[in-house]
């Protein structure tokens, strides 16, 4: 039981992610590779405050959108000049770069010995080193980001997007100055991203900057793509499955060290077959 | 009076001056032909008009006062411009409601997140989707739509623009008899509302029935002005078309 | 030994592994225009080659080179022939592709790693005893020394290959227009599928030497595709030239770059290139 609540808080924050990175690739049509230093920007603000000051975990979580933020701000300029596969090849740039901070900045992020120690959420004298109440936070988060990206993605905003994603040269003839939308939606999507990674920080209580590699955001980009792309509930599907995937591998009788292989062998060919056979993925409403 | 004038308008493509120094000036309220060869410069001119290329010499003037010349593509349609394209370009994985309800919401990121005139949106999208006859196939995504749908679909979209200035590339090319009575008819009651069309067209037939005044292009340069009926007659007109 | 001279050898050293991939990814872009992330886990399985033909099996060294290198090259052609080729025929966008690739270099990442475990492997046989040459005040090993040679030879037949016969005027015709040289009656299809073993071989080859220079892991590939690739942006994408001059500049800016801070900055540093290079001289060097 305890190990099943442990899945399903896994499952919850990378479905935060799988449903923040599906707005800015599956609706905006922008093939993102960077959603993990987000990630990590949002674990390491987490980390580093509860651990060095007397900042509370959900304090933390807002000072690491707000980093996330202008952060991601910054990053968006830059990458609004990128079209296409530069624009990919760009973001793998970012996440290559803020990983290197996470690594080298030791004084701030005691580098590659990653940070211990960090202690879990407070609130009202609910207790939420019980990994059940931890789990009911970790869903409360992900149905409150479920709800804000339901709510853009079904108004016109989300609308000028998708439209973004199909022909933004057109669009623009229309008078929307398209770089404000894609630089929004991807500052909003790096909010989402760091909200997770302050979860995943506190949950295991220890972070180190192997979690947000490049091959992480890859991962998150297979979720996405999936499940299905420009489809919320695809992403949950995305997340759900590949999150279940190991566990799968495990029943059937893998080691656990070539299970975790064998998950990268089975999400590598899946991403091979899905754009073989099925380029909109499981559920989704965008074939890239 | 006039609506849209431009003044030594330039477009160089590798040095070659595919708009050669055009000064044009289209009244209020009427037809405005442009005709020309293949090659002409019509539908880079249409492009500068909108925004889509950037002007490299000369200016526009909408409504004698306001110049552009360097600004952003997303501007120019606050100028009151708006317009099709030759190859027709749509929102494809999007329905054919939604192609529409995208051009009439807010233009910048908050007011689109929480737009307010959702319902009066709506109403301009049926009514122009009623007008070219898909509203029926508002759920659709536009990829599915026919080639001539298609086209319908983009003139709907530059309608719900209510703007001053429509600027049509070809809007006949490829139609059933049925449907360019459709755009015909469009055309006709833009003008009775008293706006400016601007029509990129090959069809001299359509020209002369529809046109109040046409400009004849040739390698970018303006060859010849005037009513329909009286250029289509002059000699050097003839020659650039039996030219080619 | 001084520092600059020995800075200056390094560079070149890196600069020659770099163009040496970026040959091989040039080749294949230049033909195909999408980024193939796989690309660099053929290094990887061209250095394995070697370490089991050679080591495992006790076969001869030179054989076991020859082997790993078309094995590198027949993987590729198998690429493009399963996955590549039937996604072209529908004419799938660039990020397709590229999302395909992904999945492929995930997938075989990690089957090197269930064949030969994720731990760093040494694959020169005398280790330590290697000759080293001092030049200009620098050092240099007999191995490294090899790895410069072979890189000027492969930079000399590619350009033969490409320019000198008419294999490589039917791949010069495609690079320009894939469609125009069908109409002309060049199998395209065929042609690419053999620019893939090439462009593979020799991402092999590179793997190859890296693995005597230092070693290898199955993840070897990532960093060397990246490297590769940017090497390629800043020198101009699909320019042969272009992408060694892009790799030479790289080596220098990299290894002068961590001069006074750590090495662990190098990714970082050779990201940070690339992000100038696309907004400011994004069709690279070579490109106008």
């Amino acid at each position: 039981m305890e190990y099943l609540i442990h899945l399903a808080i896994l499952f919850s924050i990378y479905a935060i992610l799988g449903v923040s990175l599906n707005l800015v690739v599956g609706y905006t049509g922008l093939l993102s590779v960077t959603h993990a230093a987000f990630y990590g920007i949002g674990a390491y603000t987490t980390a580093i405050l509860l651990t060095k000051t007397g900042v509370g975990f959900f304090s933390s979580v807002i000072l690491g959108i707000i980093v996330a933020i202008a952060l991601s701000f910054l990053i968006g300029v830059v990458l609004s000049k990128f079209k296409g596969d530069y624009y990919a090849i760009g973001t793998f740039g970012f996440n290559t770069i803020i990983f290197a901070i996470f690594l080298n900045w030791q004084n701030l992020t005691m580098g590659p010995f990653g940070i211990p120690g960090i202690s879990k959420p407070e609130l009202l004298s609910i207790n939420f080193a019980n990994n059940f109440n931890f789990l009911v936070l970790a869903l409360i988060f992900l149905g409150l980001i479920y709800f804000i990206a339901r709510f853009i993605t079904k108004s016109p905003f989300g609308r000028v997007l998708k439209a973004i994603r199909e022909d933004e040269k057109a669009i623009v003839v229309f008078g929307y100055n398209t770089p404000y939308f894609k630089l929004a939606i991807f500052s909003i999507s790096a909010a989402m991203a760091a909200v997770a990674g302050s979860l995943f920080a506190s949950y295991l209580t220890f972070i180190d900057p192997s979690s947000f590699r490049l091959m992480e955001s890859a991962f998150i980009l297979a979720i996405v793509i999936l499940g299905g792309l420009a489809n919320l509930r695809g992403a949950i599907l995305g997340a759900l499955f590949l999150i279940l995937l190991p566990e799968i591998l495990r029943f059937v009788g893998f080691p656990p060290d070539i299970a975790a292989q064998m998950r990268q062998v089975v999400y590598g060919v899946i991403l091979i077959l899905v754009m073989l056979y099925r380029p909109q993925g499981l559920i989704g409403e965008y074939k890239l | 009076m006039k609506i849209l004038e431009t003044k030594n308008l330039m477009k160089r493509f590798n040095g070659v001056r595919a708009i050669d120094r055009l000064s044009i000036g289209i009244e209020k309220g009427q037809i405005t032909g442009i005709v020309g060869p293949n090659g002409s410069g019509k539908t880079t001119l249409i492009n500068l008009l909108s925004g889509v290329l950037e002007i490299d010499g000369g200016e526009v003037i909408i409504d004698g006062i306001e110049k552009f010349t360097r600004v952003l593509p997303h501007q120019v349609s606050s100028y009151g411009i708006t317009r099709t394209f030759q190859n027709v370009r749509l929102f494809e994985q999007m329905t054919v409601l939604d192609n529409i309800l995208v051009v009439v919401t807010e233009r910048n990121v908050f007011g689109s997140i929480f737009e307010k005139n959702i319902e009066h949106h709506h109403k301009i999208s049926e009514e122009v989707l009623q007008k070219v006859g898909l509203w029926e196939k508002r759920n659709q995504l536009a990829v599915n739509l026919s080639y001539g749908q298609r086209k319908l679909l983009e003139i709907a979209r530059t309608l719900a623009m209510k703007t001053e200035i429509y600027l049509f590339d070809e809007p006949f090319a490829g139609l059933f008899p049925e449907m360019r009575k459709i755009v015909a008819s469009i055309i006709r009651e833009l003008k009775q509302k008293n706006k400016t069309v601007i029509l990129v067209e090959h069809d001299i037939g359509l020209i002369r029935e529809l046109c109040d005044q046409i400009f004849v292009m040739d390698e970018g340069k303006l060859l010849a002005e005037g009513e329909p009926e009286a250029v289509l007659k002059k000699r050097s007109v003839i020659e650039a078309y039996l030219g080619e | 030994m001084e520092i600059v001279p020995q800075l200056i050898l390094n560079s070149i050293i890196a600069g020659s592994i770099y163009a040496l991939i970026a040959l091989g990814f040039n080749f294949v872009y230049g033909a195909t225009k999408f980024f193939n992330l796989a690309h660099g886990v053929m290094a990887a399985i061209g250095g394995y080659a070697v370490f089991y033909f050679a080591k495992t099996l006790g076969l001869n060294l030179y054989f076991a080179v020859i082997l790993g290198v078309a094995l590198a090259g027949i993987v590729g052609y198998g690429l493009d022939k399963f996955i590549y080729l039937p996604l072209r025929k529908r004419k799938a966008s660039n990020m397709v592709l590229l999302v395909a690739s992904l999945g492929a270099m995930t997938a075989l990442q990690a089957v090197i790693a269930i064949l030969f475990t994720s731990r760093f492997k040494t694959i020169s046989q005398n280790i330590g005893t290697q000759k080293l040459f001092e030049v200009l005040g620098g050092v240099i090993t007999q191995t490294q020394l090899i790895i410069i040679l072979v890189t000027a030879l492969i930079l000399a037949g590619l350009v033969f290959l490409l320019y000198k016969t008419l294999f490589g005027k039917a791949v010069r015709a495609i690079s320009d227009d894939e469609e125009v040289a069908q109409i002309v009656g060049i199998n395209t299809n065929k042609i690419i599928g053999y620019v893939f073993f090439i462009g593979s071989a020799l991402a092999g080859l590179a793997g190859i030497l890296v693995g005597f220079d230092t070693g290898i892991e199955p993840t070897m590939g990532l960093g060397l595709l990246l490297k590769g690739v940017i090497a390629s942006v800043i020198g101009g994408v699909g320019n042969i030239y272009g992408g060694v001059l892009g790799a030479f500049l790289l080596g220098f800016v990299e290894n002068f770059g961590i001069w006074k801070i750590s090495g662990e900055w190098k990714d970082a540093i050779a990201f940070t290139l690339l992000i100038v290079f696309l907004i400011f001289r994004p069709r690279g060097i070579m490109n106008k």
